[in-house]
């Protein structure tokens, strides 16, 4: 069988073995941040605003400090002003966000914290700081905090990328605006224009894991920190910028994590376990639970987006015009820039206008969530094409395909895609026998696509070869994904040895260099080509020690199947045991380092079919059959593509049918459990069913293109396009929940 | 020359402009170049953008070398989840 | 907090009593929630599992008694309960999830006081009856009558529920519950339906029954709809009364779960279908037990 681009005769690269954390995960051995105990360890409890708006006029801490085991109670004047140091907003930003200074800008916003001996000391001693507010009206949706006369979150904040800039403040952070040609040249040419306007709410990343942290402070400045976390560099400098101390006194230590997905790329309780430790002497733990978690950790955000499109009779897309407004929470800072370059990316339209809003609101700071921004655009514009499409009767699939993105397309943010992968997951879907099942009464189905660009960045790795022939391969990048056991594939390819004598570690911040965070799809991809470049260097370094064995120059010495050889075979192979058993003769231990700033970044896109069925008198929606069509590059380890696949679809189902933060009049998050926090539970789904398409990524050694995120960015749209060919309705404003369901059947049979 | 195509968002500063050709070697003398060109945006530019070049997007890009006749685009930085 | 494992319903009516702040669990699977979200803190938990009667399951040829702190797997695992009851075991088998039942109990649900809760109308529609142990003495009561108000139960502090007791069912009677919920599991209802007909021979309804869950402060039985099932045979134009008395006896609230006009509409969908499906059930069971 020849070797081509399609086949490359991988012996590991692309196969199934057992999963390297699997077994301590399942029998409870796994480390979490939660499971770390020093001895004289204290318990954290943070204190926490029950205000959504509030001027902080004092905070009497003396009854918590004096109360049986307590050691330390911190609030903000434990911490440096950065204003008043003249850092950039955005570090000023994460300082306010990690503990209130002279206001509280959400329910649940960290306005203290407490160590002592017992959790249930540290509890009441939480409860006996007294804090008192001067109550504020406060703004909970992009509608109220951009109505004239809204209560400002930030005195100064004067919208950026609007000219001339306002002259008042208001709480609009920034604009952003793309555009192309002539939206009236362009509408002009339509045969069918559709104009519809779409809300939806934030939704949290649900990770099963609450935030956890370990502190251990010494009396020098040093502090050890162990977190859960996507990133521990980040973590190290977002920690050192509050703190205000230099990086070089932090060392942290990643913890096995249960889950991210965007939501642990920045710090919550890290900063103050730090201070709490280094005010009692004391290692000093703190956890949230789930509660904190919803009320203070960054979900996504809610918005409001109006979509208009053109299409011609033909099935070519004429124009499109976009305007997005999107909660920022209590900073600026939303996905709404990812989402006005994601929003039409997908599809070549000559003439367009997206305009987007950062808005910020009297709620927790928004955090990234798996591809930010992208689903919520793709929500709304995936559902206007699928108007357009049944008002020219043209299938769903080829309309796509009739303005599919492809090679040399000039994306509508500006620079020619390279090669991508688009149309092939559209065929894919068109060819499965899924696209033509039968459906029964009150099913339907719906059909969405999405993308993502994917990241690259920084990425460090190490390959030791150990004494007896195996290797270690040492990263910095938590493994949320099944990171470790793609970069054992990769590292066991390069080598030549068995995937079993590779073993995958990810290192803390003193014992390997940096890494980015682990997140934008990028580890495969950009720790992977750090990983096979040291694995390069190490196979350099193996040639010439055979070389040196063999008494001859390194140019008659190749590498293969793991074994060194003589070019003309006169001499006996090594294998890589027989010269990592003697390395110590031919010049030492052998091992090797890489760094980059990775390049070739491959874009990732996504097409879904969903097939739902809707009880049309309780409203109640159930998916029943879903396949996902996902672009992969080249899918290193099979089982965790999937699994991310997978991933990415339930969470938008979530999103699309039952998740929503829900507010009282006075702000306060009314289901902060997963209770009436509607995630799908494992009866709720059918298998996910996964058609890897793989259209390599030139520019990476085993053609990568990141695969964590662009799942997430169409179930939305396929739900709500499912549910239209179910039921004749359709749904703008999301969650789409029984209760908004039957009401649409009920306005339609009126 | 480069061809350097300016985001709508980015025309403000170039007073509608959206497409020049310069001249530079690397991304920071380009940058350099068109603040000359276009007084402010060498800071915008600095500060908050990727860069995709040829059709790649780079980050930390400064001391990226722009091949002649290279398409230049300033993109925004982006953040995964 | 003490914990106290009396052996006999004596010793535990003593310890009620003895104890100003005491709290009787079984599975415990509402009662640790409660203390650990801060509603509530006893003094003493008292363990009602080590008493043999109340973990029981047993039948003769009058009646079933149900332990009241019996797990609720029991039931749904036993197949003679289940076949004869069928509505309250698929109700039993809705309470939490798999791993919830192996612990929840029919009397931990009902003094919850929850309107929502899954085996409450089932055991209504089939008259159970609760047997209250105190330090005067026993009490009998109808189910219907132990919970008050939402949390608040007819029984006083030093008083528990030992057993419930269901008369068996005669031929021809058969029972269903039916919930609706956004998700298939882990949701509390929004809406809760339990029904129960008895046919005659000529295949009228001679008896009939039904209660709405989630739809008031207490469950509520549909009086109206009862009377209008006689002598029919659930044609549609009955089930369509049913259905109307159903939405008009709702007194619900708009809350994160559900608004007054979808509980209102969707209570006359379940009563319909509950009713339909008791019927199928009542149609099947010719005597054989």
């Amino acid at each position: 069988m020849a070797l081509t681009e399609e086949n490359p005769g991988y012996k590991w690269v692309g196969t199934r073995p057992i999963r390297p954390d699997g077994l301590d995960k399942v029998t409870g051995k796994a480390q979490f941040g939660a499971d770390l105990t020093l001895p004289g360890m204290l318990f954290g409890k943070v204190v926490r605003s029950p205000h959504a708006h509030a001027r902080i006029l004092s905070i009497d801490t003396s009854a918590a400090e004096s109360m049986l085991g307590v050691k330390a109670v911190i609030t903000g004047s434990d911490f440096p002003d950065l204003a008043a140091n003249g850092a950039h907003a955005s570090d000023i930003d994460v300082a306010n966000n990690a503990i209130a200074r002279d206001k509280v800008l959400y329910e649940g916003h960290v306005v203290a914290a407490v160590a002592a001996t017992t959790r249930e000391l540290a509890e009441a001693a939480a409860k006996a700081v007294e804090v008192s507010y001067e109550i504020l009206p406060h703004v909970l949706t992009v509608d109220e905090a951009m109505a004239d006369n809204a209560p400002l979150l930030h005195e100064n904040m004067i919208t950026k990328g609007v000219d001339p800039a306002p002259d008042q403040p208001s709480n609009v952070a920034s604009r952003i605006v793309h555009e192309r040609g002539d939206l009236e040249q362009g509408f002009g040419e339509a045969d069918v224009v559709i104009e519809r306007e779409f809300t939806t709410k934030p939704v949290h990343q649900g990770y099963i894991e609450p935030h956890a942290a370990v502190a251990d402070a010494n009396n020098d400045g040093r502090a050890n920190i162990w977190c859960s976390s996507q990133g521990h560099f980040a973590m190290r400098a977002y920690t050192a910028t509050v703190l205000g101390v230099s990086q070089g006194t932090l060392k942290v230590t990643a913890a096995e994590i249960g889950g991210g997905f965007g939501g642990k790329t920045v710090i919550y309780l890290e900063p103050l376990a730090v201070r709490l430790s280094q005010r009692s002497g004391r290692p000093v733990k703190l956890v949230m639970d789930r509660d904190e978690v919803f009320r203070a950790t960054g979900p996504t955000s809610g918005t409001r987006i109006k979509v208009k499109m053109g299409i011609s009779n033909g099935g070519e897309l004429t124009a499109a015009e976009v305007w997005m407004a999107f909660e920022a929470g209590a900073y600026a800072g939303s996905p709404v820039g990812a989402a006005g370059m994601t929003v039409i990316a997908a599809y070549d339209i000559p003439h367009f206008l997206v305009e987007g809003y950062d808005v910020v609101c009297n709620k927790p700071r928004v955090a990234a969530y798996r591809a930010p921004g992208a689903p919520m655009a793709a929500f709304a514009v995936e559902s206007v094409l699928d108007e357009l499409a049944r008002s020219i009767d043209m299938d769903p699939i080829e309309v796509r395909l009739a303005n599919a993105a492809v090679e040399g397309t000039q994306a509508s943010y500006g620079p020619k895609f390279p090669r991508i992968g688009f149309v092939e997951t559209l065929e894919a879907i068109k060819e499965h026998p899924n696209y033509t099942a039968e459906l029964g009464p009150n099913q339907g189905r719906g059909v969405a696509a999405g993308f993502w660009f994917n990241a690259g960045m920084n990425s460090s790795a190490t390959v030791h070869v150990n004494e007896n022939g195996t290797a270690t391969v040492v990263t910095g990048s938590p493994d949320i994904g099944g990171s470790r056991q793609s970069m054992a594939l990769m590292a066991a390819e390069e080598l030549g040895i068995p995937y079993e004598s590779i073993k995958p570690v990810v290192a803390d911040t003193e014992t390997v260099g940096f890494n980015d965070v682990t997140g934008g799809s990028r580890v495969t991809l950009a720790t992977g080509a750090a990983v096979v470049d040291a694995c390069r260097l190490v196979i350099e370094d193996l040639r010439a020690r055979a070389a040196k064995t063999w008494d001859v120059e390194i140019d008659q010495v190749e590498w293969v199947d793991g074994q060194a050889q003589h070019v003309d075979g006169s001499q006996p192979p090594l294998s890589l045991n027989a010269l990592a058993a003697k390395s110590g003769r031919t010049g030492g231990p052998i091992s090797a380092n890489a760094s980059l700033n990775a390049r070739g970044v491959g874009a990732g896109f996504s097409t879904q079919l969903c097939d739902v069925e809707v009880d049309p008198e309780t409203g109640v929606t159930r998916v029943v059959r879903y396949l996902t069509a996902q672009d992969a590059g080249r899918a290193i380890s099979p089982d965790y593509v999937e699994g991310q696949m997978q991933g990415g679809v339930v969470q938008g189902i979530g999103w699309g049918l039952n998740e929503e933060y829900i507010h009282d009049e006075n702000g306060a998050m009314e289901n902060p459990s997963f209770l009436d926090y509607r995630m799908p539970v494992a009866s709720d789904l059918p298998m996910i069913e996964c058609s890897i398409v793989e259209v390599p990524n030139p520019a990476h050694p085993y053609g990568v293109r990141g695969v964590g995120e662009v799942g997430i960015v169409p179930p939305m749209a396929a739900l709500a396009n499912a549910i239209k060919d179910a039921t004749g309705v359709r749904l703008t404003d999301l969650p789409m929940t029984p209760i908004k369901v039957l009401e649409a059947l009920n306005e339609q049979s009126d | 020359m480069a061809q350097v195509y300016f985001s709508a968002g980015l025309r403000d500063l170039t007073g509608g402009v959206a497409q020049v050709d310069v001249q530079a070697s690397n991304v920071r003398r380009l940058i350099a170049a068109l603040d000359e060109m276009f007084p402010g945006i060498g800071e915008r530019l600095s500060e908050a953008s990727s860069v995709a070049i040829d059709g790649e997007i780079l980050t930390d890009a400064e001391y990226e070398s722009v091949p002649d006749q290279a398409e230049v685009h300033f993109l925004d930085i982006l953040q995964g989840g | 907090m003490k914990y106290a494992a009396p052996s006999s319903v004596e010793e535990a009516t003593s310890l009620l009593s003895s104890s100003p702040s005491a709290q009787v669990f079984a599975g415990a699977t509402d009662v640790v929630p409660q203390i650990r979200g801060g509603r509530q803190a006893p003094e003493v938990l008292v363990d009602l599992k080590k008493i043999d009667q109340l973990v029981a399951l047993t039948s003769d040829d009058k009646k079933w008694t149900v332990g009241a702190a019996t797990p609720t797997v029991d039931l749904t695992e036993n197949p003679g309960f289940s076949q004869e009851f069928p509505g309250i075991s698929e109700a039993a088998g809705l309470i939490g999830s798999d791993q919830i039942q192996s612990r929840s109990s029919l009397g931990g649900n009902l003094c919850n006081g929850s309107p929502a809760a899954d085996s409450v109308p089932a055991m209504m529609v089939n008259g159970t009856r609760a047997l209250i142990a105190g330090p005067k003495g026993n009490r009998l009561v109808d189910v219907s009558e132990v919970v008050t108000g939402p949390g608040q139960t007819c029984l006083d502090s030093d008083e528990f529920i030992v057993e419930f007791e269901i008369d068996r069912a005669p031929s021809l009677t058969g029972d269903a519950y039916l919930r609706m919920i956004p998700r298939t599991e882990m949701d509390i209802a929004v809406v809760g339906a339990g029904a129960r007909v008895t046919l005659g021979e000529d295949g009228t309804i001679t008896a009939a029954a039904l209660a709405l869950g989630a739809v008031a402060p207490t469950v509520v039985r549909v009086t109206a709809a009862e009377e209008a099932l006689i002598g029919t045979t659930a044609d549609e134009d009955t089930l369509a009364v049913v259905a109307a008395a159903a939405s008009e006896v709702c007194n619900p609230i708009d809350d994160k779960r559900g608004t007054i006009g979808y509980r209102e509409q969707v209570a006359g969908v379940l009563a319909k279908r509950a009713v339909l499906i008791a019927m199928e059930r009542a149609q099947q069971r010719n005597g054989n037990v």
